[in-house]
């Protein structure tokens, strides 16, 4: 029987493609027998820390040759449950435990803060919890309300799925949806920028983003919450409100080449990485 | 008679040329958009080169970009591995789907009567899995292939999950084109004698080739825009995979995670975006070309 030549091209196409992953399949099995299994770390979790985990982990790799970091996603919840059922050897969460959570190993690598910033030539000093919920959920729409002169607020939020937004909601109890916007920006610099250009405007970006920014000139204040200074400086020691601690945990006591990754990535060593996500390194 | 137009038919004409006229300018911002944010990527910046080398700088950025490992989560540098990985996704995906979509497609068009009860059963199978959510798919991926199976996040595991995702698709679509096969020429097959085979291989397939090529393209496409079916099976990693049992990350994936997750990604992630819009017309323009050729080549042969 004579196959035309186009059958014949697919069934050559697909016995090549299977010869081909056999052939991968049989290399990597001879490999992954041969070498022991501590020279690939698996870490899944919160995508916030991904990014940041991913960079410190190609650092780690350049350092100790031959060892692979391989960083997943999925969410804290994921990284919790991957580090119990021991799919991933460390896990990532960007939040605090929870009690029922406590059987885990944790290690702090980073924290993340948030602060509400004006204009500089903004004269409000200040904004109450109640105050900063009322105007992001629409009810305040006029800085005479709050102290300030008589012209409309500027609400500046985040746009969806970004952490700070998480970060804000849950420090002041607001539902998303709630949240009255009159612009949606995406990152920290953006929302430095937008505020920077409006004095009627107000905004949240992260702390270590706005500092650097005020300290270079652009015009933004950075208010105090529950008469704390929005600062880096209290990122770093807890005080500040509104923040969270990026985490990694391990179900048991870590070891060998994991104890030195947890180590390198709490380390001074890395910290050049977790200032330019906009996260505040710990001492 | 067409000449008194009334007003209803002119108001139903004005409809009918607004929407595809829309649908396309809503196609050519899209891409327009893209195109305009992407390249912003590529244009060189500051320079010391002059003259000619000034005009030959983009093409080396995109080269670069095209090529070069991700650098500070993905804000600078390229998307090399990425792409690599993407392909072999892809190859795994198409490798698996193919062979069994068309074993599928052809016993439900030629081995099995249209009421067939198995038959039915499949249809009606297929057509339940292609409704399903790719997050499903991903799960499902997950649960099977990285866990029970134990490829962990790997590309094969990526790969087999968009095949199970692309199946449906690539059946019902191969079991069209087949279907579409004039009845008259089976029926003349088996006057001459020809085996069930023969028929198959040797006026079935050939003429449904155009078909099959279609539901191939579309197959590729759903493969190559899925994010949440990857995310647990082929996973994260920016790294160059050494083989099929390494974890890769996907072009869609790496454009969700610059957009969403890194600060400072926008710039990336559209360029990467107006790669992946670049691949799939390439992907589309090769298969047209192949399936024109393979047509003309049979017309010759007759």
């Amino acid at each position: 029987m004579c196959i035309p030549f186009q059958i014949r091209s697919y069934i050559a196409l697909a016995c090549l493609l299977s010869l081909f992953t056999c052939g991968c399949g049989a290399a990597d099995g001879a490999r992954t027998t041969a070498a022991p299994r501590q020279t690939q770390i698996t870490i899944t979790g919160a995508s916030t820390i991904a990014p940041l985990m991913g960079e410190i982990g190609k650092r780690f790799e350049a350092e100790h040759p031959g060892i692979r970091v391989d960083v997943q996603t999925g969410g804290s919840s994921r990284g919790v449950a991957d580090a119990r059922n021991g799919l991933a050897d460390i896990g990532m969460v960007s939040r605090d435990l929870k009690p029922d959570e406590a059987d885990l190993q944790r290690f702090l690598i980073a924290r993340d803060g948030v602060c509400i910033i004006l204009h500089a030539e903004n004269p409000v000093q200040s904004l109450s919890r109640e105050q900063i919920i009322s105007i992001y959920t629409g009810q305040t729409r006029n800085w005479k309300a709050v102290g300030g002169r008589d012209a409309p607020i500027t609400v500046v939020n985040k746009a969806e799925g970004r952490s700070t937004l998480e970060v804000f909601a849950t420090h002041f109890k607001i539902n998303t949806k709630e949240i009255h916007a009159d612009v949606v920006i995406g990152d920290n610099e953006q929302g430095v920028k937008t505020v920077a250009g409006n004095p009627l405007a107000i905004g949240y970006v992260s702390i270590g983003t706005a500092e650097v920014d005020r300290e270079g000139g652009v015009p933004i204040r950075l208010l105090s919450l529950n008469e704390v200074e929005a600062s880096v400086k209290n990122v770093r020691n807890g005080t500040f409100p509104m923040s969270r601690t990026l985490n990694l945990v391990t179900k048991t006591p870590p070891e060998g080449t994991i104890k030195e990754l947890i180590d390198f990535a709490s380390s001074s060593k890395v910290h050049d990485l977790v200032k330019e996500l906009s996260f505040v390194p710990i001492d | 008679m067409a000449r008194f137009k009334t007003r209803t038919d002119r108001v139903l004409d004005i409809c009918v040329w607004t929407a595809p006229a829309l649908v396309s300018g809503l196609f050519l911002w899209l891409v327009g958009d893209l195109a305009v944010r992407g390249c912003g990527a590529f244009w060189p910046g500051e320079s010391e080169a002059s003259g000619f080398f000034r005009l030959t700088e983009p093409l080396e950025l995109v080269i670069k970009f095209l090529t070069g490992a991700p650098e500070r989560a993905g804000r600078s540098g390229g998307i090399g591995p990425i792409l690599v990985s993407t392909g072999l996704i892809l190859m795994v995906c198409m490798s698996m789907a193919i062979p069994f979509g068309l074993g599928t497609a052809l016993l439900l068009s030629e081995f099995v009567a249209p009421q067939n009860r198995f038959g039915r059963i499949v249809r009606r199978s297929l057509d339940v899995l292609a409704g399903v959510p790719s997050i499903v798919f991903g799960l499902f991926g997950n649960a099977v292939f990285s866990q029970f199976l134990g490829l962990r996040f790997s590309i094969l595991s990526g790969g087999l999950t968009l095949a199970c995702m692309v199946l449906p698709l690539l059946i019902r679509s191969t079991e069209e084109a087949l279907n579409a096969v004039c009845p008259t020429q089976r029926h003349a097959a088996t006057a001459l004698g020809f085996s069930r085979w023969a028929t198959v291989f040797q006026i079935i397939l050939p003429q449904a080739t155009p078909g099959v090529v279609v539901g191939l393209v579309l197959g590729i496409g759903r493969a190559l825009a899925e994010t949440a079916a990857l995310i647990f099976t082929s996973g994260y990693v920016d790294r160059m995979p050494r083989s099929v049992f390494d974890s890769g990350r996907s072009l869609s994936i790496h454009i969700y995670d610059l957009s969403m997750n890194v600060a400072g990604g926008n710039q990336n992630a559209y360029a990467s975006a107006l790669v992946l819009i670049t691949v799939l017309a390439l992907i589309n323009a090769a298969t047209n070309w192949l399936a024109t050729r393979f047509l003309q080549r049979e017309a010759g042969n007759f």
